[in-house]
């Protein structure tokens, strides 16, 4: 675990102590960047307190929001199946509907998966764990295996071997795109294929758990599929769950994975796997994943705090060699 | 069980040409009320797309 990003299990305690006592021990990059080279250690520690002053005001906050998201967002989500078969809502307005659904459920379910919502041991932490479960089921990706391989991504991230992302790597954003279909093809080791590869690999007993939740998820899906199908409702099918699912997921991968990495290639140390980008969606849109950056450095800070914690922390990330250029 | 539960993963593709894709063929001409070819009913011929087509993402892995 010595290359655990500094900002995942310690900083999840909320413990600044912990904190404290971790953060110069994991500062140095596995490939050291040209800046940081220059600095001598004084000034990187020195250089870290200030980081870490500033990043503290960020973590946390108010996270009822991606409560009612998750939970409202299932219900519609939910809805939306009587609603199509039965003739109330138009069928063009439920798929837009369910796309964005998707698409967004994965922001709420990534705040859970950090335990950004109630920690372990908090009274509210049912509350963290159904915002994930539910968060993600209209993408067919169960809350324990996507915790389980998001965190897995953050311990290696960039590392073509540990790292479950990695195969989203591409050389260019059109590339990108096709990859993101491309690796949920059947017989091609990417996307959840990987994922229950990796699963498989670790065999501790929560990848058991999640193999587990993953196939029954699956088969769901499919039994869900089949019957609306042949009872005369394959078309609200394919457009409540089926095609939304993949707009979802192509979506997802490429903000969310491709863009904020790219290139991935020997870029593992901590300043440098991430990138600060220009989306020309904007950073709503890009799920603001332009400071995706902070998010590595400081999975604590809530995702609509990243882009505030990114501006405040520029000057120190400046002088770490970060190319904040772009934003 | 793992076994069976390995195997029908494997023929997922192939059910899914018959379990959706065949009946969402079917639907759709109906919808836009395109008659099937020879005289075929649609899903006989949305099951002669689905089943094959399942069947190659199976076999090849991909589904084009």
């Amino acid at each position: 675990m010595s290359d655990r990003p500094i900002g995942e299990e310690p900083v999840l305690s909320r413990d600044s102590a912990e904190l404290e006592t971790c953060a110069p021990e994991a500062d140095t990059p596995a490939i050291p960047l040209a800046a940081e080279d220059e600095l001598d250690r004084h000034v990187r520690r020195d250089l870290r307190r200030q980081e870490l002053a500033i990043a503290k005001q960020f973590m946390g906050g108010t996270m009822w929001p991606y409560v009612v998201a998750a939970w409202g967002g299932f219900a519609l989500w939910l809805s939306l199946f009587p609603l199509t078969m039965l003739g109330i809502m138009p069928l063009p307005i439920a798929f837009v509907i369910s796309c964005i659904l998707a698409t967004g459920g994965y922001v709420t379910s990534h705040e859970a998966m950090h335990s950004n919502i109630a920690q372990k041991g908090s009274k509210y932490r049912w509350i963290n764990e159904w915002v994930g479960q539910v968060s993600t089921i209209p993408i067919v990706f169960p809350f324990s295996m996507a915790r389980l391989m998001h965190l897995e991504h953050h311990y290696h991230c960039n590392d073509p071997l540990r790292d479950p992302d990695y195969p989203d790597e591409a050389p260019n954003a059109l590339m990108a795109w096709y990859k993101t279909w491309y690796n949920r093809q059947p017989g091609v080791d990417g996307s959840i294929h990987a994922y229950k590869r990796i699963l498989r690999e670790m065999g501790t007993p929560e990848a058991e758990r999640s193999l587990k939740e993953t196939m029954v998820l699956q088969l769901v899906f499919m039994a869900v599929l089949f019957t609306m199908a042949w009872t005369g409702y394959a078309i609200e099918a394919a457009l409540v769950w089926w095609l939304p699912r993949h707009i979802g997921l192509s979506y997802i991968r490429f903000y969310l994975s491709w863009a904020p990495h790219h290139p991935r290639e020997g870029r593992t140390g901590r300043y440098e796997n991430t990138y600060i980008f220009k989306s020309r969606l904007g950073h709503v849109l890009s799920m603001c994943m332009e400071t995706h950056l902070i998010h590595h450095l400081y999975p604590n800070i809530p995702n609509h705090r990243t882009r505030a914690a990114y501006f405040a922390l520029k000057p120190i990330l400046a002088a770490r060699g970060v190319d904040v250029s772009k934003l | 069980m793992q076994a069976a539960v390995q195997q029908l993963f494997k023929w997922m593709p192939f059910l899914f040409g018959i379990g959706f894709i065949a009946p969402l063929i079917a639907q759709t001409m109906a919808y836009w009320d395109i008659a099937a070819p020879f005289g075929m009913s649609r899903i006989a011929f949305g099951l002669l797309i689905g089943a094959p087509w399942g069947l190659y993402a199976v076999l090849r892995g991909r589904w084009v």
